[in-house]
């Protein structure tokens, strides 16, 4: 940035303090009853001021502030000189500025010569007069100017092109306003690195978008089957795979290479299977020697390396039917505390090669195993009795045979002989098998020195059964097994109803092989696999969008560049799940449904006039200019960009290469690359239509406006239709990417995703249960928006936004089956319910160790009822740490507040922060009776703790709150900082959806309807 | 709006564009450039740390740091072939990366120049972008090539055991070149038809941008009273950068500096049995590719962490007892002896080093004043990812003041990264989890 544009965009942001600090001041001390005086008396007083000006300011500024604040010197940035009676727009932060310091005493500097207290009355009055005159004068509209942020133009580009790649990565992020926002004109900034991005970018979108139609595509498409013994003819080799791997037996699946029927010709892809090495790794050490490996054993290969072990039961285990997985447990991945070798139970399928672009297709023959139940450690053995119980005597051999008179549930308890615990029971019951540990059961003494262990719960068939069972390596010791039938209506009955019927959520994942950690990343999104029948599930994904290093093409490390395809049963909480049964995965990329891709069609579109380059090159450009432009493109854009055409194609380019290099510059214009509502004048003028759809559209979905919305726009019907397009718009899947902006914006989600957590402190709140936690907040505001419920909820609710993990933090689990889904659950907790309790809020606003009330009270105050404070000054003595290293953050804290200088703001700030007192930083709530939650807020009422400040909020401030809730929206919906008018306004006009219980969707309406969003 | 004298300018190079000069450098690139003195970077990684003998063996003096601090620090036996470089050189000790501590500390070399959490990386990432690319980034308008990426092992080796140093800005890491003659033929020997095919690309570019400049240009028109603020700062960058690929343009048709190879010995691979001829050679083209200013920003990884890749066998070769990962895993007095040794023999080559570029005639100075080189390893002894053993030498015209040894017990690296950076004239707020620069330190 240059020094002008930061000394503006300070100014700028200056302002928007101005003009907040103009709502104090004309509210007097009652907060937020700001009213303006009537315009008709402005006009008049501004003139007045604009006379004085050289009588009572003027003189005063040239004689005290000049010499040190003038063009040449601009000490500290600041200049007067060129400072008017007319008060203008551009100056009121200045102004403002000035007024402080002057006020404060704090300027002139102590070592200059001091005006007299007339002289500083004559100008600070004269300031204060001036500022509230500009504040309420009629902003002049010109239009609007900015760029899409980082998440808009991805979103854009995305829809525009048909791709799902991510291309705008490298972007550098957007800065953030003051408010908060990145999508504010003013902090939306542009460096030559980002134009050079922005060319990059288009020139990669295009080659994946745009393909040579004479061309064959290559497909790669590959099935893995998995079922013990499988494979009769398994690889004899030992694979070369360095330290701790762990894989499963070749004999255990099968590798088959495909061809998919495809409605275009094409050239399978055939894996490389023959390969020269030079390098492997045994242990911790290189193994040099020039080695031929030569299978597709070598190429592809099933790995089931993580953190070993498994809490209950076994991670993985192969059957004939295929392989049977665990909820994939995560780890922390921290060294020195955990394993680093991923989760628990992490089966993903090696390879050596995948497509370096397009779309890829990941199919999973799965279904959930009729699986039983296995006991934890301390749970006893059944009573048996003939007329419940059949026995199994194993003492002579490991095989049996039952008869099993009634249908239902059985309880399977293992007797055996004493002697140390010896590794894994396994058990088969006909064809399912189950294996786990062998818990002692305390309950049975050890008489005839027999050790008793309750193993499992399983649902059976009437009629004969056969038995099989092992115990570590061997069943010598085993004895006999004892199943007893389970009163239908007992709690394990329950227990084990319940388990039956939750569906393990199948989750695949796309990495690239790491020796400790993982890079593997989610392909789409997790699916519920609720039936035992087998069923094909697929992913997709495009494939640059996962990690993907080079590998140099003449490589000779056996581990280099080997990529991982994930398939897990994904971890909530831990509860007991029946597992995930894994049949077959195949492989499909690049994944093309037609030749050339849509992508391609959309581009080189239908036309009679193929057969004419340059009819047919100016309706591509047509189509897609206006498509990227959001709104029909000009006579003069078309024939410019036609010009490039004529261009490329005079430099014998083919019709693909010059089409793409118009389309290089539609997608780095500033047409496509900004947000323009054009403006011809000073007054408020309506946005045309086009413009309308788009800002819509960028306010409501993050990204350009779609077909129906195009149409409107066209038929000049959409201002008519608005109302039905809002509703339509909240309902779209797309409205999503507004609540995970705006609320990630609004309530700064993003210091949760930075905060350091204590692991010692907070086990709890683990990497994966932040992701969780993360969306707390943005699904609690999208129910909210979605279901049009009253503001209220948004500060107390007797409902959560939870999924199991979720619910599991706040100890909720019991009250959720709904696996990785949000859905509202009654918390009946005085404590929980609404955000100030949530754990993303919270322990984003600690640093990870210690609650820290002052930043809850700022975030409150500024966040949730809009009365931010003051910004620090910026000599804010450092706490220093050697002499109050003993003291608690919170000691510290009431140190600093208590400091000359310091204490005022903290009055407006810490009282809001109190009532939290009681929460941790893990956002949870704990009950230390050290720990003083009363407050006195600056209001004077008094809360005792966070309910009390949550029913404060949700009845007596509700206004306030629905005053943050639309500057906040508004703010975001219009990309800017809103005018002194523009807040006064929805102050005064918002209060009337009081009536209506202030409903989300409504609110959301109100903001687009007013002039703010309507007007330019 | 863009300045008059800018478009003048871009006008003036538009015209020769195409038509090949035999210009010297000075005339052909313009006042500007060739008056601004060159501010570049080498960044050379050693793994698994260097040798800091235990106390009970009595050997102190085979310790890698020196053992006084400040002005009066004393060289080690193992880095005494650099005490010709006293007063262009400082010792750094005390520095470490915060998220060292908490990956795999075989991960150390991957972490060394982008300080990156890996233990936690972004979704769909592993690294973050590198010290080198960082630099590359802001000097390239400046050369021929962005940066020039060595190491020991061609590629990238595999994940988590990189074999290069060197990450972009997505974090990718960048395939490093190991061949002295590959390196050659590619820096000082370019061939005609890649030069044309570049000089075609960049052509069109500057078309293209030219297009958008236009339609910028005539949109800006129809805006009406709208404000204009951001059309100005887009007119400004996009200028900026249509200058800039002119600039790579123009590098084509300058001819490179006529040098002396005969030093040079391109038979020689990273196989020999000799590594200090090895080392010579790549470490002779890195000061030939700055002499020629063909690019500002070098990485080089001298060897590999943990017992990867062939650099592992070199003290072997050198008559040493053990492996390199071996050495550094020495408890035993002998073992930690002979690792002290192959500092030493290091030491030789970077010594040679910075003596190659000391004797190379640069603006202000020799091409050691205008190059930072920063020499160390991503852990203490090895897997100990704290107090990591930093050297940095020259960059004395960027105002590095040297013939110390600082100790800044527990700062972040990155600080020292974002130290490097401003001295380099580079605006960044920050680098990785940097908190600020160094303070009381040599720049």
């Amino acid at each position: 940035m240059t020094r002008r544009e930061m000394v503006q965009r300070s100014l700028l942001q200056g302002l928007a303090v101005a003009v907040l600090t103009a709502i104090h001041l004309t509210g007097g001390t009652a907060k937020g009853q700001a009213v303006p005086e009537a315009p008709a008396v402005q006009e008049h007083a501004k003139s007045a001021e604009e006379t004085d000006f050289p009588k009572q300011a003027q003189p005063l500024l040239k004689k005290y502030c000049l010499r040190c604040h003038n063009a040449d010197t601009m000490k500290s940035g600041i200049r007067v000189d060129h400072l008017t009676g007319a008060a203008e727009d551009r100056h009121l932060a200045l102004w403002n500025g000035i007024l402080k310091q002057v006020s404060a005493e704090a300027m002139p500097p102590e070592d200059e010569p001091q005006p007299t207290a007339e002289e500083r009355k004559a100008l600070t009055d004269w300031i204060g007069r001036a500022l509230l005159a500009a504040r309420s004068r009629p902003t002049p509209r010109n239009g609007a100017v900015r760029r899409l942020t980082v998440p808009q133009y991805r979103n854009t580009l995305r829809d525009l092109l048909g791709l799902q790649e991510d291309f705008a990565d490298v972007l550098p992020p957007d800065g953030l306003s003051k408010d908060g926002f990145t999508n504010h004109e003013q902090s939306l900034t542009l460096s030559p690195l980002q134009i050079e991005a922005y060319f990059d970018i288009a020139e990669k979108a295009l080659d994946a978008a745009i393909v040579d139609e004479t061309s064959r595509p290559v497909i790669q498409n590959f099935r893995l089957e998995l079922g013990s013994k499988i494979n009769p003819e398994p690889c004899p080799d030992t694979l070369v795979l360095g330290a701790l791997n762990e894989l499963l037996s070749n004999a255990d699946f099968v590798v088959q290479e495909l061809k998919p029927k495809k409605p275009f010709e094409y050239t399978p892809f055939r894996m490389r299977t023959a390969y020269d090495f030079i390098e492997g790794y045994a242990g911790n050490d290189t193994v040099r020697g020039w080695k031929r490996f030569d299978s597709i054993y070598h190429s592809v290969f099933a790995c089931v390396r993580g953190t070993p072990g498994y809490p209950k039961g076994q991670a993985q285990q192969v059957i004939p039917a295929g392989l049977l997985l665990r909820p994939a447990i995560p780890s922390p991945e921290i060294f020195g505390q955990s394993n680093t070798y991923g989760p628990m139970a992490n089966f993903k399928i090696s390879l050596r090669e995948l497509p370096q672009e397009g779309n890829f297709r990941v199919t999973v023959k799965a279904a959930r195993y009729d699986d039983a139940l296995l006991l934890n450690p301390g749970e006893k053995i059944r009573e048996a009795t003939a007329e419940t119980a059949t026995a199994a005597d194993l003492a002579a051999s490991a095989d049996a045979k039952l008869s099993i008179d009634k249908a239902g549930l059985y309880q399977i308890d293992v007797f055996c002989a004493p002697g140390e615990p010896q590794g894994l029971f396994f058990l088969q019951l006909g064809e399912r098998e189950f294996t786990g540990h062998l818990f002692e059961s305390k309950q049975g003494d050890a008489k005839d020195a027999e050790h008793a262990a309750a193993f499992a719960i399983v649902r059976l068939p009437a009629g004969e059964l056969k038995l099989s069972a092992r115990y570590g390596n061997s069943s010598r010791r085993l004895k006999r097994i004892v199943l007893s039938r389970v009163a239908q209506d007992s709690e394990f009955a329950k227990r084990f109803v319940a388990f039956e019927k939750r569906p393990p959520l199948l989750g695949v994942h796309l990495g690239l092989r790491r020796d400790c950690g993982s890079t593997l990343t989610p392909v789409g999104d997790i699916q519920t696999v609720s039936t035992g029948d087998l069923r094909d599930y697929v992913f997709e994904g495009a494939i640059r969008d996962f990690p993907s290093p080079d590998v140099e093409r003449d490589n000779v490390n056996y581990l280099a560049g080997i990529r991982e395809i994930g398939v897990r049963s994904e971890y909530t909480d831990g509860r007991d799940m029946p597992r995930l049964l894994v049949r077959s995965i195949e492989f499909e990329g690049p994944y093309f449904t037609a030749w050339p891709p849509a992508s391609h069609r959309q581009i080189f579109i239908e036309s009679p006039h193929r057969d004419e380059p340059a009819a047919y090159a100016s309706e591509m450009i047509r189509s897609f200019a206006s498509r990227a432009f959001r709104r029909p493109v000009t006579a003069a854009e078309e024939k410019a960009l036609l010009v490039v055409w004529q261009t490329s194609i005079a430099k014998k380019r083919t019709l693909e290469q010059s089409i793409k290099d118009v389309l290089l510059v539609v997608l780095t214009s500033p047409q496509f690359l900004f947000m323009i509502e054009n403006s011809t004048g000073p007054q408020a003028e309506d946005l045309d239509p086009y413009e309308l759809a788009s800002k819509l559209s960028y306010f409501l979905w993050n990204t350009a406006p779609d077909e129906r919305l195009w149409e409107l726009a066209a038929k000049n019907k959409l201002h008519e239709s608005l109302d039905a397009e809002i509703e339509r718009m909240i309902r779209d899947p797309r409205f999503g990417q507004f609540t995970q902006e705006f609320a990630s914006q609004w309530l700064s989600l993003d210091k949760f995703d930075v905060v350091l957590v204590d692991a010692g402190r907070y086990p709890k709140l683990t990497r994966d249960a932040k992701t969780q936690l993360r969306q707390e907040p943005v699904q609690t505001l999208r129910h909210l928006i979605e279901q049009n419920l009253p503001l209220r909820n948004l500060v107390q609710a007797d409902f959560v936004m939870a999924n199991e993990v979720v619910a599991d933090y706040y100890n909720l689990a019991d009250r959720t089956e709904s696996g990785l889904h949000f859905v509202p659950i009654k918390h009946e907790n005085k404590n929980l319910g609404g955000i100030l309790s949530q754990a993303a809020i919270l322990a984003g606003l600690s640093d990870g160790r210690e609650a820290n009330p002052t930043k809850r009270g700022a975030w409150l105050a500024r966040k949730i009822i809009a009365e931010p404070p003051d910004d620090p000054p910026p000599n804010v003595p450092q706490l220093k740490d050697d002499d109050v290293s003993k003291l608690t953050l919170r000691q510290k804290l009431e140190r600093h507040r208590n400091q000359e200088g310091c204490a005022k703001c903290h009055a407006s700030i810490d009282p809001w922060g109190i009532p939290f007192q009681k929460f941790d930083a893990g956002g949870l709530f704990k009950p230390d009776p050290e720990m003083d939650s009363r407050s006195t807020l600056p209001d004077g009422t008094e809360v005792a703790d966070l309910t009390g400040l949550k029913a404060y909020l949700a009845e007596k401030r509700i206004d306030q709150v629905a005053f943050s809730f639309l500057k906040h929206s508004a703010n975001y919906a219009a990309g800017r900082s809103l005018t002194y008018n523009e807040l006064v306004f929805l102050r005064e006009e918002g209060v009337k959806l009081r009536a209506v219980d202030y409903r989300l969707q409504d609110m959301l309406r109100f903001v687009i309807h007013s002039d703010l969003f309507l007007k330019k | 709006m863009p300045s008059p004298t800018k478009l003048d300018r871009r006008a003036v190079l538009k015209g020769l564009a195409g038509v090949t000069l035999a210009l010297p450098l000075l005339e052909a690139m313009g006042k500007e450039v060739a008056e601004q003195t060159p501010r570049r970077f080498c960044a050379l990684y050693t793994a698994n740390g260097m040798s800091l003998p235990n106390k009970k063996h009595g050997i102190d003096e085979w310790s890698w740091f020196p053992v006084k601090e400040g002005k009066e620090f004393e060289f080690g036996r193992s880095t005494e072939p650099l005490r010709p470089f006293r007063e262009k050189l400082s010792f750094l000790s005390g520095l470490y990366h915060p998220n060292g501590p908490k990956a795999d500390p075989h991960l150390c070399s991957d972490m060394w120049l982008t300080g990156a959490p890996l233990h936690n990386p972004k979704p769909g990432t592993f690294n973050a972008v590198a010290l080198d690319q960082v630099v590359a980034q802001h000097t390239k308008q400046h050369c021929r090539q962005p940066s020039l990426v060595l190491s020991i092992d061609a590629g990238v080796g595999f994940l988590s055991r990189t074999g290069t140093i060197s990450y972009n800005s997505e974090g990718k890491p960048i395939p490093a070149e190991n061949n002295p003659r590959r390196v050659f033929d590619r820096l000082f020997r370019g061939d005609r038809s890649s030069l044309a095919q570049q000089r075609e690309e960049l052509q069109r570019r500057i078309r293209l941008i030219d297009a958008v400049l236009e339609s910028t240009r005539s949109l800006n028109k129809q805006l009406g009273q709208s404000d204009r603020e951001k059309m100005d700062q887009y007119l400004t960058s996009l200028n900026e950068v249509e200058s800039r690929l002119i600039a790579s343009e123009k590098w084509i048709d300058v001819p490179l500096k006529k040098q002396d190879f005969s030093q040079l010995d391109l038979e020689v691979t990273s196989e020999t049995d000799k590594p200090a001829d090895y080392y010579r050679n790549m470490f002779d083209l890195i000061a030939l590719a700055f002499d020629a200013d063909i690019t500002r920003s070098v990485a080089f990884m001298l060897n590999r962490e943990d017992g990867m890749g062939i650099s592992d066998t070199f003290p072997l070769k050198l008559g040493l007892g053990r492996t390199h990962h071996n050495l550094s895993h020495a408890e035993d007095k002998e073992g930690q002896l002979e690792f002290a040794k192959y500092d030493l023999f290091l030491s030789e080559q970077v010594a040679h080093f910075l003596g190659r570029l000391q004797e190379y005639k640069d603006l202000g100075g020799s091409v050691l004043d205008n190059t930072i080189v920063l020499f160390g390893s991503g852990a203490s002894t090895t897997h100990n990812p704290t107090n990591l053993p930093t050297l940095i030498a020259g960059g004395s015209n960027m105002g590095l003041k040297h013939g110390v040894h600082v100790r800044n017990a527990n700062t972040p690296m990155s600080n020292a990264y974002l130290s490097i950076l401003r001295s380099m004239k580079i605006e960044a707020s920050s680098f990785a989890d940097s908190t600020g620069v160094l303070s009381d330190s040599i720049f």
